[in-house]
């Protein structure tokens, strides 16, 4: 039942893939049906896994990265290839790093082959996360494929989730977003210096929200239908550090990474250079999997650059630092790094990053800046406040007071974010989200 | 009759907790019962109409296109919605 659904959900958005997702299914199905540790050399398990992510990764890279490659080729050669990149499959990134994590796991004898195609093709294919993640490793989900346990109670806890979810992406990012837009397109010399920030601020705010909303209407969703998916954001504005960042940030991308290429690297156990290496090894592929452009490798370098510095140097002294201090200084290198997320040409990225340093000369504020920003003073609170764990707290503290106070608070709260979220996505013509090019 | 007392809260609780679902069932239903409107005075455009079913639409994605401005443009009470977004945007003293 919910597989047929998960396909018509999938074929539904990318109809000419339904089929590459199929042979995904059956090909790592049987490469892990192979691999069981009791029926196999040791040796033919090395080639079906060597075979295995020579061919996830091969479709991946095709389908993913061939544009990019032809591109740079024909930038150096500065001659013009002729061939068209095929369109990227919606989810690709996600299905096949899930698929990976399965046959690696049962390559390490951590978890059973799945002896069911109808279950493996679930988890391959489950709908609320298959398009925009969390990735969820088979090994935490193993359990619920067969059997889950829906209660009522489950279900509404889901429901809220996927509310606080579709609130965040339709009423929050949908509508800070059209300010980056704005911002972005205005031509460099026009933009004061406050402009800037204000620009890259409503970014950052709808990125986030745009993705986290996205990862929490897939948890509310697997929740409603018995499965347990682990949270994907932890409050990545309020982190201390880069690193922290990155623990509070897209979490089950970080986690993969972690697992399945910087520990079989070595970790941190190897000495000081291999660790550098390891760490600049993994930024690279996680900007890189955020979309085949070399800006996104230059963004995920960016951040490896400076967790290597944090993990060398800084660690010791920033537990000296003023929590303010640690705070203001993560703050402004993740909204930097987001220039360079956001400009697919460095060029256009440096040059935006001058005005906002104030080094190219731009007015620091003028009336048309006032004029723009002003409207948007409520909604840059509204998603400031979100962005912290304070609503969260200020829920818990409702919970000790007596008389059902929380109760009818909270029920009133998710009847009015169905309220306004449908108002304001019936308002708007349809609007797709932001993280599907990934 | 004080356990009676508590179920019957527990389930009204348990009810209360599922209103934004019956609240999306109860639109699905409304405008499958509701007429499709042909024309928006408001607008002054043609809604969209449930598109003809064709393989080369479904394979292009312009089936799917299609649907789904047919689902917002036909969605029930859709002039009440926008008023509502509207009212909302003047009281923040947004756009």
């Amino acid at each position: 039942m919910l597989i047929a659904a998960s396909l018509f959900f999938y074929a539904w958005g990318e109809p000419a893939y339904v089929l590459l997702m199929f042979i995904s299914i059956i090909i790592n199905y049987c490469i892990g049906s192979f691999l069981d540790k009791d029926t196999t050399g040791k040796r033919r398990r090395k080639l079906l896994l060597a075979i295995s992510l020579v061919l996830n990764l091969g479709c991946l890279a095709y389908y993913k990265y061939f544009g990019m490659l032809i591109g740079t080729i024909a930038a150096i050669g500065g001659g013009n290839l002729n061939t068209a990149a095929p369109a990227l499959p919606i989810g690709i990134s996600f299905y096949t790093f899930q698929a990976l994590s399965y046959v690696i796991d049962v390559y390490r004898g951590k978890i059973k082959p799945q002896k069911s195609l109808i279950l493996f093709a679930l988890y391959i294919s489950m709908f609320p996360q298959l398009v925009a993640g969390p990735i969820v490793n088979y090994a935490d989900i193993e359990s619920q494929l067969a059997e889950r346990h829906t209660t009522l109670r489950k279900f509404s806890t889901g429901l809220r989730c996927f509310l606080c979810g579709l609130a965040k992406k339709v009423l929050l990012a949908n509508n800070i977003g059209p300010l980056w837009s704005e911002v972005k397109a205005m031509p460099g010399t026009e933009i004061s210096v406050l402009m800037a920030w204000g620009g890259i601020i409503a970014f950052t705010l709808q990125i986030y929200f745009d993705f986290s909303g996205y990862s929490d209407m897939a948890i509310g969703l697997g929740k409603m239908f018995g499965f347990h998916f682990k949270e994907n954001f932890k409050y990545p504005y309020i982190s201390q550090s880069i690193s922290e960042f990155w623990r509070r940030w897209h979490i089950s991308l970080g986690t993969w990474f972690k697992e399945y290429v910087y520990i079989p690297l070595g970790g941190n156990r190897e000495g000081k250079w291999k660790l550098i290496r390891n760490i600049l090894i993994v930024w690279l592929l996680t900007g890189l999997w955020h979309g085949a452009s070399w800006n996104f490798v230059l963004w995920g370098l960016y951040f490896g650059i400076l967790i290597v510095l944090e993990r060398m140097f800084l660690q010791k002294r920033m537990k000296r630092w003023p929590k303010a201090i640690r705070l203001t200084y993560s703050l402004l290198l993740i909204v930097i790094g987001w220039v360079f997320f956001e400009f697919s040409s460095l060029t256009d990225a440096l040059s935006y990053l001058g005005i906002l340093l104030g080094a190219r000369g731009n007015v620091l504020i003028d009336a048309q800046t006032i004029a723009k920003l002003e409207p948007y003073t409520v909604l840059y609170l509204v998603c400031i406040i979100a962005a912290t764990p304070w609503p969260k707290k200020l829920a818990l503290s409702l919970k000790r007071v007596p008389c059902n106070l929380y109760k009818i608070a909270a029920n009133a709260y998710y009847c009015a974010l169905i309220f306004f979220s449908t108002a304001y996505m019936v308002g708007s013509t349809y609007n797709p989200f932001i993280y599907f090019r990934f | 009759m004080r356990i009676i007392r508590k179920t019957t809260s527990a389930a009204l609780q348990s009810i209360l907790r599922v209103i934004p679902f019956i609240f999306m069932l109860t639109m699905l239903i409304l405008h499958l019962i509701l007429p499709d409107k042909t024309f928006s005075e408001d607008e002054m455009r043609y809604l969209t109409q449930w598109p003809a079913f064709r393989v080369e639409r479904i394979l292009d994605g312009n089936y799917k296109t299609k649907v789904e401005t047919y689902f917002s443009d036909q969605f029930p009470f859709r002039i009440f919605w926008v008023h509502i977004k509207k009212g909302c945007n003047r009281s923040a003293n947004f756009a």
